[in-house]
């Protein structure tokens, strides 16, 4: 259990958050995803075995170790997963694998999935689901984003059929879809997707009105997109990108030209794979990247948030960002981050290098 | 020759020779004088001195004194003891000769030890130096990683006693859930007790085994999802939303673009565009319309689709002359003076048209393919085989799904092996 060797670790004496590494874990299989599993101190990894199959792994936090509680086998690798859509005494967990399928399974009865679908001809790339968790309001949905360019939005009381489906007009080139989320979820008609493909779009959509509200192009393909939070009316959204670029928007103010003020940082010098709000405080987040670290950031908001353009229609004004803390875990992409939504700072993180480490980031509060 | 210098005095006390030696008009510095146990030299030229002592000197210890003109020696005898004369007087040459080279040789040993020794001395510092830098950044390093040990092992406590509150939690809810449920049966119990009271089933025992409660959250579940399900809205009625996505010229995503080579396209065409050869009297008569290159253009391939191949060229012709950076131009006249059997224009033309369009990018790929085709066609029809099916099988490289060329390619290389076999 080696401690964290981090180039920020200078900052040791002053009042800095330290990421400390807790504990790491080998695995004999390729890690895609990693999950905290709600009220509890467990977690879950997601992955694929070196011959071909999905293989799930419920871990135990025990006195310094993880303790291997479950290993469940599918026939698909399994590439992402989320609690977002299952109640909190459930904790059902949806998943999207490498065929297409969208499966959501009840962990203490694997053998058959709770719901099931063949959502996408292509890979399943992002999950994400609201509604559950006692976090915001509305109906539970599961929105998968995958290579055949679809989104689709799924509601697991209604079988075979998204709710929802952003699909690309017939005849037009696709792009893959690689990451979604959901935002905006205050009360229970209010949802937005927000979808981050490969060519650098991001397409905001409104279920409500069922329409794209908001697209705009950042050049490099989007891996990772997330509100800070979901349950409220939506305040900000990180997109990370490939070459190292991530950019904050502000979504409390839409213009109608210019769409969402945002500033954007250059970090980590290759891929940003991840971004992860701390659940405990939407203006916390950690990317990352490529070369196996972590940053940790901090937004402030500008003193004022939105101001009038020359027509005197409405413009937002992004704030600014500042670097807290660093680390380099590992010399492979951190391809999966998660924080854990009970005890703050604990998070989890999966890299390429086929290792989950439990970090703990201290000195939360004093920031 | 050197001036000898012989006005020198000397005294001597036991232990140590005193010698004046005057050096007139010329300034004397310490690089002018050598001196070793045996022998003294003074070389200011032109004037030189030297002396082979009578006996050893201690010439480490030895000083010499520069003054204004006259140096002064005051030089310790390694033996004290009185010398009878400052030199050696009966010295053979040969042997001066020796005792010269011999002093000479010494000091040059002795000036080799004072250099290693000051080696090694700085060599000793530096290590020091080193090490004592080293000794503090490991305090400084250990440091650090005590403050490291202390937040890990803090931040472990903390984790532990969360654990501890979570289980504690749980087996609260447990309780709680467990003391709910056994209520909620005793409720539905007592309904069915009544309702049995009156409908005399003797099926108690099938009821009851019904009422008793399933372990774990299943049955929990059951009872509070039922109420739940009242307040969660019905699900979304589907809708779907198309979308396009950003258009560019060449529609690649940064990540595989080939950014440098379209830019440089793109520039190629604008400035083609841009090129308006406005200096020919001739055209003083043409209509304006007749002066644009496109609309030349147009009218040519108006003219190649009805079979009036001359006058298309001659559309080309002039469109060219207005402005020759344009590919389509000397390709589309290709094509003509193909079905005019012009070949020899045909492959100048189409090699004319190639040149214009580098570099190859996705954009001009249909444009090559058929510069490519028409010039192998010249070239088979003019029986150069072997260039014509280069120029096919370049065609095919850029385009591999393309059937016609393909066969054309087969047939060209039938004719190939045919004539091969001919001759």
């Amino acid at each position: 259990m080696a401690a964290a060797a981090g180039a920020g670790g200078a900052g040791a004496g002053a009042d800095r958050p330290q990421v400390v590494s807790h504990v790491q874990q080998a695995l004999s299989y390729t890690l895609f995803d990693c999950k905290w599993v709600p009220r509890s101190a467990r977690l879950l990894c997601l992955g694929s075995a070196a011959r071909g199959t999905g293989v799930l792994q419920l871990y135990e936090l025990r006195a310094g170790r993880l303790a291997l509680l479950r290993e469940i086998e599918k026939a698909k690798p399994i590439k992402c997963g989320t609690f977002g859509a299952a109640s909190l005494q459930q904790r059902y967990l949806a998943t999207g694998d490498f065929a297409g399928s969208l499966n959501v399974w009840n962990l203490e009865a694997p053998e058959i999935p709770v719901y099931s679908v063949k959502g996408h001809k292509e890979i399943i790339n992002s999950i994400d689901g609201v509604g559950g968790l006692g976090i915001g309001e509305g109906a539970p949905e599961i929105v998968t984003g995958s290579r055949d360019g679809t989104v689709k939005v799924w509601d697991p009381r209604q079988k075979d059929t998204p709710v929802a489906n952003m699909e690309p007009v017939q005849g037009e080139s696709k792009r893959d879809c690689w990451t979604v989320a959901f935002g905006n979820a205050y009360n229970q008609e209010e949802r937005v997707v927000c979808a981050g493909y490969d060519n650098g779009d991001i397409k905001l959509f409104d279920l409500k009105t069922m329409s794209l509200r908001w697209e705009t192009n950042i050049k490099n393909g989007v891996c990772s997109v997330e509100f800070d939070r979901k349950d409220v009316n939506m305040n900000k959204l990180v997109a990370t990108s490939l070459e190292g670029k991530f950019h904050v928007f502000d979504m409390r103010t839409q213009h109608p030209t210019k769409g969402f003020a945002s500033v954007s940082e250059k970090a980590h010098k290759s891929t940003i794979w991840q971004v992860r709000h701390l659940p405990q405080n939407r203006d916390i987040f950690m990317t990352s990247g490529g070369a196996g670290s972590l940053h940790l950031w901090k937004y402030e908001y500008p003193a004022q948030r939105s101001k009038k353009d020359s027509e005197g229609a409405e413009m937002g004004v992004a704030g600014s960002v500042s670097l807290l803390q660093n680390v380099t875990l590992s010399t492979q992409p951190i391809s999966s981050l998660d924080w854990s939504p009970d005890k703050k700072g604990l998070c989890v993180c999966g890299a390429f290098d086929q290792t989950v480490r439990v970090l703990i980031v201290t000195k939360l509060n004093k920031v | 020759m050197p001036v000898w210098l012989r006005g020198h005095s000397w005294r001597q006390s036991g232990s140590a020779v005193f010698l004046s030696l005057p050096v007139p008009g010329v300034r004397v510095t310490a690089a002018n004088i050598f001196c070793t146990e045996r022998y003294l030299k003074v070389s200011v030229p032109p004037f030189l001195f030297e002396a082979i002592l009578y006996a050893p000197i201690d010439d480490t210890n030895s000083t010499a004194k520069i003054g204004n003109g006259i140096v002064f020696f005051t030089l310790y005898k390694k033996e004290v003891g009185m010398w009878e004369s400052l030199t050696l007087e009966n010295a053979s040459k040969e042997k001066l000769q020796y005792l010269r080279e011999n002093a000479v040789l010494k000091a040059h040993e002795k000036a080799k030890e004072e250099t290693e020794a000051k080696k090694v001395t700085k060599r000793e510092h530096k290590k020091y130096a080193l090490e004592a830098t080293m000794k503090l950044e490991e305090a400084e390093r250990k440091r650090i990683e005590e403050l490291k040990e202390q937040e890990k092992q803090k931040v472990t406590k903390e984790l532990e006693l969360w654990k501890d509150q979570l289980k504690d939690v749980e087996n609260q809810r447990k309780v709680q859930k467990e003391g709910q449920l056994h209520e909620e049966v005793e409720q539905l119990k007592e309904k069915k007790k009544e309702k049995m009271n009156k409908t005399n089933i003797p099926s108690e025992e099938t009821l009851k085994t019904r009422l008793k409660p399933t372990k774990g959250r299943g049955s929990c579940s059951m009872f509070s999802e039922n109420l739940k399900e009242e307040q969660l809205p019905a699900p979304r009625s589907s809708g779907t939303i198309k979308i396009n996505f950003t258009s560019r010229v060449f529609p690649t995503a940064l990540r595989e673009s080939r950014v440098a080579e379209e830019e440089e396209w793109l520039h190629k065409q604008a400035e083609a565009r841009r090129i308006i050869s406005d200096d020919l009297s001739e055209l003083k008569d043409l209509k304006e319309e007749e002066k644009n290159p496109d609309w030349l253009k147009d009218k040519g391939n108006k003219m190649f689709a009805t079979g009036n191949y001359l006058a298309a060229v001659n559309a080309y012709n002039l469109a060219v002359r207005l402005n020759n950076k344009l590919p389509l131009l000397y390709l589309n006249r290709a094509a003509c003076h193909l079905k005019l059997r012009n070949l020899h224009k045909a492959i100048e033309d189409s090699s004319k048209a190639l040149e214009l369009l580098t570099p190859p990018v996705p954009d001009n790929e249909n444009a090559r393919v058929k510069a490519y085709v028409r010039r192998g066609t010249a070239f088979c029809q003019l029986e150069l085989y072997a260039e014509g099916l280069q120029d096919y099988e370049a065609a095919l490289k850029i385009d591999p799904k393309n059937k016609t060329i393909e066969k054309d390619a087969e047939k060209i290389r039938h004719v190939i092996q045919g004539t091969m076999q001919n001759s």
